[in-house]
């Protein structure tokens, strides 16, 4: 019995019921699907919880074999599993005010929002590369970039008020086509691509390959 | 808003045309899977590349590194798309005896995935016969945060210093931190943009990118399985369909109408 719930067939059964769960209320009206589809949902948001605590337990597992044997940066393993205890205490205690929300606002956020601010250099290392005029290409990407930057840039449109038409019309007709053809492209792949998991042509997926089927 | 051109008793107003798409997509799928007849495929330089980039790590003796984004409900068809390539890049990894690190984790939903990846790479190391070299601890969880996993993704390519850096599946903002980092490091890099302005930005910042469907067609384009690469057939036809309504749609509306405005109407 067990081997049949590991096997390639079961998962496809699964997915396939899922699929159909969620798929059938988004175009027929029945309501007791649909209260159903909700339902499944919620189910699968409960199961994916349960899997934080195989993620912290890995987490300890990981940072005490470290801790253990010495390895290099041992010490930020450390830091780390302390972390999580003190952050599973804090979050006992309420999280909307004390050391929980204290902890998020005064640390993480802050953090990850230098982490963000950073990107600006990172963005302008990368426009540094980029813009090299090394052809015709690279010389329109240049031209229209520089003018769709210097409307951003602050005063520049009031100091050049040429430029945003200009600016506009890169942005709102090459841009925005570009981006709807994305859409349509990502989606089209999206949808082809569901359709071989749900056939289970895409055996990685789940784990198999060609040479186990 | 304009209203739907028509509805069907039992159907959600709207959504008729989008059913019989659908329906129809599944079927031309199966149809073309089964008469398993190649289309004409274009060279994805990207993908042609992941070859070249673990040989190149290979030769430099470093290892290679590859991450399969950190979609924030865990999975999406873009992560499920770059496990697919990540078994892939496992499997020449282990044939090329070369290091590969996955660095897992960016988003809370992102720790559901992370056995799904593990299990990924030991079976493409079980395949290669060299399941001994399989090292779970090749694939750290960073951190449920992003900008968390973005440190300790920069941290391990400023430590490994890899050969190449296979960043594929739903990346976001971090991306640019990560690239220009593995960039800095002399790594080949080969990223999929999963939103317009990120494609902008990684289009500049990497070697070789992967743009829209070729993301998701990945796994199918690297694959032997003809029956795999023949559904592209299916979305090439669809993608006829999509370019015939724009010009059609274009026209109708330039002469007043709106009758494609009201069929496509949800």
């Amino acid at each position: 019995m067990s081997a049949f719930f590991r096997s390639r067939e079961a998962m496809l059964i699964v997915m396939v019921i899922s699929f159909l769960i969620v798929f059938i209320p988004y175009f027929f009206n029945v309501p007791a699907l649909e209260e159903f589809s909700t339902t499944w949902i919620t189910i699968a948001a409960i199961v994916n919880a349960f899997t934080l605590v195989l993620a912290v337990y890995s987490q300890f597992r990981r940072g005490i074999y470290f801790i253990r044997t010495g390895k290099r940066a041992w010490g930020f393993k450390l830091w780390m599993l302390i972390g999580i205890i003190l952050m599973i205490i804090f979050a006992t205690m309420g999280m909307e005010k004390g050391p929980y929300s204290w902890a998020m606002q005064a640390i993480i956020t802050p953090l990850s929002s230098v982490n963000y601010g950073i990107l600006a250099f990172y963005l302008s290392s990368t426009c540094a590369r980029a813009f090299r005029a090394r052809n015709l290409k690279a010389f329109a990407l240049l031209v229209a970039g520089f003018i769709v930057l210097f409307y951003q840039a602050p005063l520049t449109g009031a100091i050049i008020p040429g430029i945003e038409p200009v600016a506009r019309y890169f942005t709102e007709t090459f841009a925005m086509a570009f981006a709807r053809v994305f859409a349509i492209s990502v989606t089209l792949g999206a949808i082809v691509f569901g359709i071989r998991v749900l056939l289970g042509k895409e055996p990685m997926v789940l784990g198999f390959t060609r040479e186990e089927r | 808003m304009s209203s739907p051109l028509f509805t069907i008793p039992g159907i959600i107003e709207g959504r008729f045309l989008g059913l019989l798409l659908n329906v129809i997509l599944v079927l031309l799928v199966i149809y073309y899977m089964r008469e398993g007849r190649l289309p004409y495929m274009r060279r994805v330089a990207g993908l042609d590349a992941i070859e070249e980039a673990v040989g190149r790590s290979a030769e430099m003796g470093r290892p290679v590194v590859c991450s399969y984004g950190i979609a924030w409900d865990g999975f999406d068809y873009w992560t499920v798309a770059a496990l697919a390539v990540l078994g892939y890049v496992a499997r020449l990894c282990a044939r090329t005896g070369t290091r590969l690190i996955v660095p897992t984790g960016g988003s809370d939903g992102s720790l559901i995935v992370r056995p799904v990846a593990v299990e990924t790479v030991r079976t493409a190391y079980l395949l290669e016969g060299k399941e001994e070299e399989f090292d779970e601890k090749d694939l750290p969880f960073l951190s449920g945060q992003q900008y968390a996993y973005t440190g300790g993704y920069i941290g391990i390519l400023q430590r490994a210093r890899p050969g190449a850096v296979i960043m594929l599946g739903s990346h976001y903002s971090e991306a640019m931190n990560i690239t220009e980092t593995a960039n800095a490091v002399g790594a080949l890099t080969i990223t999929t943009g999963c939103y317009a302005s990120n494609l902008a930005c990684l289009a500049c910042a990497s070697d070789y990118i992967l743009i829209g469907e070729e993301g998701t067609a990945a796994g199918a384009y690297l694959s032997e399985d003809p029956a795999q690469r023949a559904s592209f057939r299916a979305q090439d036809i669809y993608k006829w369909i999509a370019l015939a309504f724009l010009i059609l749609g274009l026209i109708a509306i330039n002469a007043g109408s709106d009758f494609f405005v009201r069929l496509l109407a949800t």
